[in-house]
């Protein structure tokens, strides 16, 4: 499933790195902890979080995510908007909380 | 010069976490009998103890440094020490605007009361102060700076609220004066110091940290940090 059908069904908001919309995802990951998605985060997952500090694209990127989803309405900085744009990984908004939306993410994937 | 030993971080019973032995005049007692030149107060997210430690720490004898540890939007805990009161009313100030006003529960999470120096009860936090505040850890860092105060990412080697477990790795842009350990010392670019996190008596100076300071003082302190003229970090100790 592309990263543009999500957009569509889950009804998300294109925050940055618009270039790689045709990315492809495969699972997805929920995690706070960048500790975590670091050493657990499958290549090709979406990944869902409230944080937006800069240092998620560097793990989007080491992790080769395809797209993260930001959850509760929380804005990402200009920082991470720039390196979202300059890995060509997109950043993604909803005003859904981590729970609504990652119910709705596995119900998405599970079925394609 | 002369060796100075310090523990920047130690918790007073207004943290909730902090046991309730651990009032101002308990604290120092308790660092004056470790041998401690200097201690930080550091309690979550507030500086309401700060004043009456200092006061308490000059008639003893033993340096005490304003400072608070800072819990950033992303739960990143930091040591942020103040040089001196006129900084730590402002910040305090910043503090309370950041606030997020989380309802506190004594009964599960612990007391936050505020005491005088013979420890009777004159104020409690009716919020619970460790939450994370609205602010940032880059504006933390702004915040500290802005008002010549230090900023330190506590115990980093920690698998919870630490820069690591929380962001993954120290984003090399932030403007780090040093960083609290609690383990094995790393092979890091930065400044490296260990103290206590005491939140009972018995923990206080369990971990300090050496400088080479003509004296024991906030401006001292930053100096050896820097290491300018001769002022250095001679070991941080286990």
């Amino acid at each position: 499933m592309k990263v543009t059908e999500i957009v569509e069904k889950l009804n998300l908001k294109i925050l940055s790195g618009h270039e790689g919309l045709g990315r492809e995802i495969t699972s997805g990951y929920t995690s706070d902890l960048l500790s975590d998605v670091m050493g657990h985060a499958d290549a090709g997952a979406a990944w869902v979080t409230i944080q937006t500090h800069r240092n998620i694209m560097a793990i989007a990127s080491l992790r080769d995510l395809s797209a993260v989803i930001i959850t509760c309405g929380e804005i990402p900085g200009d920082d991470t908007v720039k390196q979202s744009n300059e890995e060509g990984i997109p950043v993604l908004g909803t005003d859904l909380s981590t729970f609504e939306l990652t119910g709705r993410l596995y119900t998405l994937i599970s079925r394609s | 010069m002369r060796p100075f030993r310090a523990d920047l971080h130690i918790h007073s019973l207004l943290s909730p976490c902090g046991s309730l032995e651990m009032s101002p005049a308990e604290i120092i007692t308790r660092a004056a009998g470790k041998g401690l030149d200097m201690i930080a107060v550091s309690d979550h997210n507030t500086t309401l103890h700060c004043e009456l430690m200092v006061t308490l720490g000059l008639e003893a004898g033993i340096t005490v440094l304003r400072a608070a540890e800072v819990t950033s939007a992303e739960e990143v805990h930091s040591l942020v020490i103040l040089p001196g009161e006129m900084a730590r009313i402002s910040f305090q100030h910043w503090l309370d605007e950041h606030c997020t006003h989380v309802p506190h529960d004594p009964h599960l999470f612990g007391d936050q009361v505020v005491v005088d120096r013979n420890e009777n009860i004159i104020g409690e936090i009716d919020h619970y102060l460790p939450a994370a505040l609205s602010a940032t850890l880059d504006e933390v860092e702004t915040e500290a700076h802005r008002l010549g105060g230090l900023f330190i990412p506590a115990h980093i080697d920690r698998p919870a609220f630490s820069i690591n477990s929380q962001l993954g790795f120290i984003p090399e842009d932030l403007y780090i004066d040093a960083l609290e350990i609690v383990g094995e010392t790393p092979d890091l670019l930065y400044p490296v110091i260990r103290n206590s996190d005491a939140h009972i008596p018995e923990h206080i100076g369990r971990r300090y940290t050496i400088y080479m300071l003509d004296h024991p003082s906030f401006a001292e302190l930053a100096m050896a940090l820097r290491g300018e003229e001769g002022r250095h970090i001679i070991q941080p100790e286990k």
